[in-house]
């Protein structure tokens, strides 16, 4: 079934994380205006996690973001807003025919994808990683149009590459997953978003009883790091240090693990709400991100050469407990915030 | 973060997108900017590549002296381990080790042999030599 050509008018914005910007251009196009690290905050995208045991591209497996989804579907849960999200389908036919019929709708549809295959996206990020967003906005011929929030600019994908990346496998298969906005309500409660995003961000944070996620992983991490050298050599070590550093800086999350945009979201909203305490956790939470960027910075120096390490990895690890007690300081500050 | 496109990386592909990062100054503000990779962010990225590029090569050594399959090679080409190739293929983990091996991998059927190319996203006939 070959559907008619359209081009939905939709404003593509560069953003620093992929979800929290689809889902900011996603409430742009209906017309209200939700910035980036809003989306993101009232969404709780920040998080984290370390799971030594899993491996991913070689070393050890952490993470910095919610799952995927969570910023678009919390964001919309907390603001009261009715949107659909299709888990996954059964066929990759199916999964194409409901993204045209959404399309000939005049929805603009997020898709999530895996980014080993895409076409446009940088060479160098291009490892298995499947919780990438993207949000496909029209259909000409056999191009599809995208608006990817990484890239600087919209890009065109053809039928069989989108269908290859939305049926990508391994961890975290996308299966074809999409999500869209049905209607949106005139006046949105801000205020009442910002207060949910926050008490779920403070208990995934400091509050989850287990001892891999949130600041107490972060802490463990920290102690794995001194240990690292001797348990598996200069080599290894320097390598698990960088896919540390690479899920930090890199792959989309605008700096310092997502703390930036964090932080930029306590600073909008304590403007928005006139709240001082916001403002004061606002501050702190850049000032560790800064401590992140120094981490990677120093860091950095250990990955260029491997074999002798410049840095010590005790040092490293102290720096590593440093953050993880900022972190904790801020997030016990939250704890007791309502605007 | 710098201002111009960097041919430090050992790949001319790379290093040629600009994206956005945030930063926090002294004044207090957040700010966005748009550019290219700073240097830490280069070196990181440059050793992961050259520890692909490095199993990749064994691998080929492997299959040219006839220790293992091309499937060994064609698996660290495209990033996977045995368990993930075993879930893009749709084949079992077990059995994904044992074709690793040269001889069982002369013995697979067209069948089979189809399942990984269409994982490796190449023809049959490229997937049995390595070159």
């Amino acid at each position: 079934m070959a559907i008619k050509d359209i081009v939905i008018d939709y404003k593509h914005r560069q953003a620093g994380h992929c979800e929290s910007g689809a889902t900011s251009n996603l409430f742009n196009f209906y017309g209200i205006e939700l910035s980036e690290p809003m989306a993101f905050g009232i969404g709780t995208g920040i998080y984290f996690s370390y799971l030594p045991f899993l491996k991913l591209q070689f070393a050890p497996m952490m993470s910095f973001r919610n799952l995927p989804n969570t910023v678009f579907h919390r964001s919309m849960k907390y603001l009261e807003v009715d949107a659909t999200v299709i888990k996954k389908f059964k066929d990759p036919k199916e999964s194409m025919e409901a993204l045209d019929r959404n399309l000939e709708k005049g929805i603009p549809t997020g898709v999530q994808v895996g980014v080993f295959n895409l076409t446009f996206f940088p060479p160098e990020y291009r490892m298995h990683y499947n919780m990438h967003n993207m949000v496909v906005y029209g259909k000409e011929g056999n191009n599809y149009h995208i608006s990817d929030t990484v890239m600087e600019h919209p890009q065109i994908l053809s039928y069989e590459d989108l269908l290859r990346v939305r049926w990508a496998k391994g961890a975290f298969a996308p299966k074809g997953k999409m999500y869209w906005i049905n209607n949106i309500p005139k006046e949105i409660d801000v205020r009442a978003g910002v207060n949910k995003g926050l008490q779920k961000s403070v208990y995934e944070m400091i509050k989850v009883p287990f001892w891999l996620i949130g600041i107490k992983g972060m802490k463990i991490m920290a102690k794995d790091i001194r240990k690292w050298p001797k348990k598996h050599g200069n080599e290894k070590a320097s390598f698990y240090l960088g896919q540390i550093l690479r899920m930090a800086e890199d792959f989309g999350t605008g700096g310092a693990g997502f703390r930036y945009i964090f932080g930029a979201f306590l600073k909008e909203s304590g403007q928005k709400f006139n709240h001082a305490g916001l403002l004061e956790a606002a501050d702190l939470m850049g000032k560790t991100a800064n401590r992140w960027r120094d981490f990677t910075y120093v860091g950095a120096k250990n990955c260029k050469n491997r074999a002798k390490p410049e840095e010590d990895y005790g040092m490293l690890g102290d720096m590593m407990m440093e953050i993880a007690n900022g972190e904790e300081h801020v997030f016990k500050m939250l704890e007791k915030i309502k605007v | 973060m710098e201002e111009n496109n960097n041919p430090v990386y050992k790949d001319e592909r790379y290093g040629q997108y600009r994206e956005l990062l945030y930063y926090y100054n002294d004044e207090g503000k957040f700010e966005k900017k748009v550019g290219f990779h700073g240097e830490p962010d280069r070196v990181i990225l440059q050793q992961a590549w050259d520890l692909f590029a490095e199993r990749i090569e064994e691998a080929r050594q492997k299959v040219l002296a006839g220790k293992a399959s091309p499937i060994a090679y064609y698996m660290e080409k495209t990033l996977l381990d045995p368990m993930n190739l075993g879930l893009s293929a749709g084949i079992s983990l077990w059995r994904v080790k044992l074709h690793l091996k040269p001889g069982p991998f002369k013995r697979l059927g067209e069948k089979t042999l189809r399942k990984y190319a269409e994982a490796f996203n190449i023809t049959i006939e490229e997937l049995k030599n390595v070159n």
